[in-house]
Formats: structure tokens, C-alpha cells, sequence
């Protein structure tokens, strides 16, 4: 499912505002400074901290290896 | 913030953090039925409440649009046609079931590309500060734990000059209306519940909701403290329901 691209230029995170970046492969948008990805389930981002992954600490500061990320 | 460990779920307490999923197993349950529970319930009056919040919100083409809690999506549908295709309407619910029905009668209604949708909680909205030009919550705030968290929310996501209208139900001003309408909500709609969306117990959480829900000077009073100006409101059939309006300045 593609994420629309206006949408996604509107959303932050609703923890701190900050910027998301959009994740394709996982299909997440993802809080690097709270450590959240926010699923996209069927098209709809779910914003919701109780329904996001929390990452470990070399995701969050974009160490991993892999997955490569797309704005 | 208050130390409150816990609130109102209709007339029973409950923990804080237990409200958002009893609220949400209610319109689980309900989301399929909901349109036309609306009508039974409110003999098709709610759509003269939304026509007038409508006129009240005074959308125009380019605009950009919230409507929290939007639901099944009676009004976005309304804010899509007027804002065209150079405006922008968001429909966001904290309730997937909810959000689901809506896409699909908008686009049945052949909505598309203007509108968005996104799970999202109203407390801590995820949209940048100065956004919208035009917030509504038809009868939403009721169902939010944290009402002060979320009026604030909505007014940073305002624009300088956006607008924010709530329409929710709220306090009867006659004693005689206020007594038929008791009599209504907690004899009639649970068996109406049970018979039309198998659900009796999701009809008396509403009818209790409505009791607990602050009244309308009230209200007005929590709108003006989360930074809204200029707050009014407007009576309708009998105060039933208040549509609260107020401006970010």
C-alpha cells in the first residue's frame, strides 16, 4: 500500500511534532527522537503510541543495517 | 496536570487508562449500525445539527480541514465538496472500525482525492502547529478522557484565525423537555440499541455519556482555557445539543 504523499508531508509525531520519516519497506512512519514507528494499516497511518513499535536503540539512532529509508 | 487516577465511563468509575478502550469496544460494536442508529435516535434531527455546524464553519475553496472524531463521515463528506480540489479534509478517528466505514461511504459517495484519513487520538493530534483553517468534533469530545489535553491540541493545529466548532449534546434548558428526553434515553434508545445494533449496553454508555458531559457555559469555559477566543454557542432543539464555536486568535 502506498502512503499518499501529501499526507505524509502533514503528519509528525504526535508525541514531540518532530519530523517522520517514512520507512517504504516496513510501511511505518518513524519517530527517531521517541524511538516509535507508527504502523500504516491499509493505507492509514495509525498514530497512536500504543499501537507503535518502539525501536531498539540502534534503530533509533538509524544504525541498522538493511532496510534503507526513504523521506 | 491533575492527579486524577480515575474518570467517568457513562456513570461508573474507571481507571484513566481503562476509559479509551471501554469507549473503543462501544464503537467497535456499533460502527456497522451507526448511520442508521443516528436516525432512529434522533428522528433524522442529527442532520440538521451538522447542516448548521456546517454553515457555522464557513469553509471555502483551498481550505484545509479537520474533522476529529469523524466517523463514519457525515461532515467530511460536506467539507470535501466545498473545499474542492485545491483544499484538503482530514478525517481522523481513534477508532479503526469507525475510520473503515467512513472510507468506504465516502468513496461509495465517490470522495477521493482530497480527503485523508488517519488514526489519531485527539489529545496529541499529529499534524504541525498553524495548520487547519477549520477544526470540528461532532459529538466526539464526550468520548476523549483528557478534554482539556485535547481542546488545547486542536487550538495549536489551528491557523491564527481557524475555527473551532464543537457539537456535542449537552444540558436541556426546560425542565419539562430535560425530564421527556431522561425518560427517552434511558427507557427507549438502550431497547432501540439492543433491537437495531444488538447492542443495548453501547446505548446506555451514550445516554450516560451525555449526562456526564460538561454543560454549555461550562464547556465554553474550557474552550476559552485552552486558548480560544471569542467562544460562543448555540443552543439547539432545546439544548439537546450546544454547537460551540471559537477562534484561535
Amino acid at each position: 500500500m502506498t502512503m499518499d504523499k501529501e499526507l505524509l508531508a502533514m503528519l509528525v509525531c504526535p508525541l514531540c511534532q518532530g519530523k517522520l520519516k517514512y520507512d517504504r519497506d516496513r510501511g511505518e512512519l518513524k519517530c527517531h527522537f521517541d524511538g516509535l514507528a507508527f504502523p500504516i494499516r491499509d493505507g492509514i497511518p495509525v498514530m497512536l503510541e500504543e499501537e507503535a513499535r518502539v525501536m531498539d536503540v540502534d534503530e533509533k539512532l538509524g544504525k541498522t543495517p538493511g532496510a534503507p529509508e526513504h523521506e | 496536570m491533575d492527579k486524577r487516577t480515575t474518570t467517568h465511563f457513562g456513570y461508573q468509575e474507571v481507571p484513566i487508562e481503562e476509559k479509551a478502550s471501554r469507549v473503543a469496544d462501544v464503537f467497535h460494536s456499533v460502527a456497522a449500525r451507526y448511520d442508521v442508529m443516528n436516525d432512529l435516535m434522533s428522528f433524522g434531527i442529527h442532520r440538521l445539527w451538522k447542516r448548521l455546524t456546517l454553515e457555522r464553519a464557513g469553509v471555502r475553496p483551498g481550505h484545509h480541514v479537520l474533522d476529529i472524531a469523524g466517523g463514519t463521515g457525515d461532515l467530511t463528506l460536506q467539507f470535501a465538496r466545498r473545499v474542492g480540489p485545491r483544499g484538503r479534509v482530514v478525517l481522523a478517528d481513534i477508532n479503526e472500525s469507525m475510520l473503515r466505514v467512513g472510507r468506504d461511504k465516502l468513496l461509495d459517495h465517490g470522495v477521493g482525492g482530497n480527503v485523508e484519513y488517519v488514526q489519531a487520538n485527539a489529545e496529541c493530534l499529529p499534524f504541525p502547529d498553524n495548520h487547519f483553517d477549520c477544526i470540528t468534533i461532532a459529538f466526539g469530545l464526550r468520548n476523549v478522557t483528557e478534554k482539556d489535553a485535547a481542546l488545547r491540541s486542536m487550538a495549536r493545529v489551528l491557523k491564527p484565525g481557524g475555527r473551532l466548532l464543537v457539537l456535542e449534546f449537552s444540558k436541556p434548558t426546560h425542565a419539562l423537555l430535560s425530564k421527556a428526553y431522561d425518560e427517552y434515553s434511558f427507557r427507549l434508545l438502550p431497547k432501540m440499541g439492543e433491537l437495531v445494533a444488538g447492542d443495548a449496553d453501547s446505548y446506555r454508555y451514550l445516554a450516560e455519556s451525555i449526562r456526564m458531559h460538561p454543560d454549555q457555559e461550562t464547556l465554553k469555559a474550557m474552550m476559552e482555557g485552552a486558548g480560544l477566543a471569542r467562544v460562543e454557542y448555540t443552543n439547539l432543539t432545546g439544548g439537546i445539543v450546544a454547537l460551540h464555536r471559537g477562534i484561535k486568535l
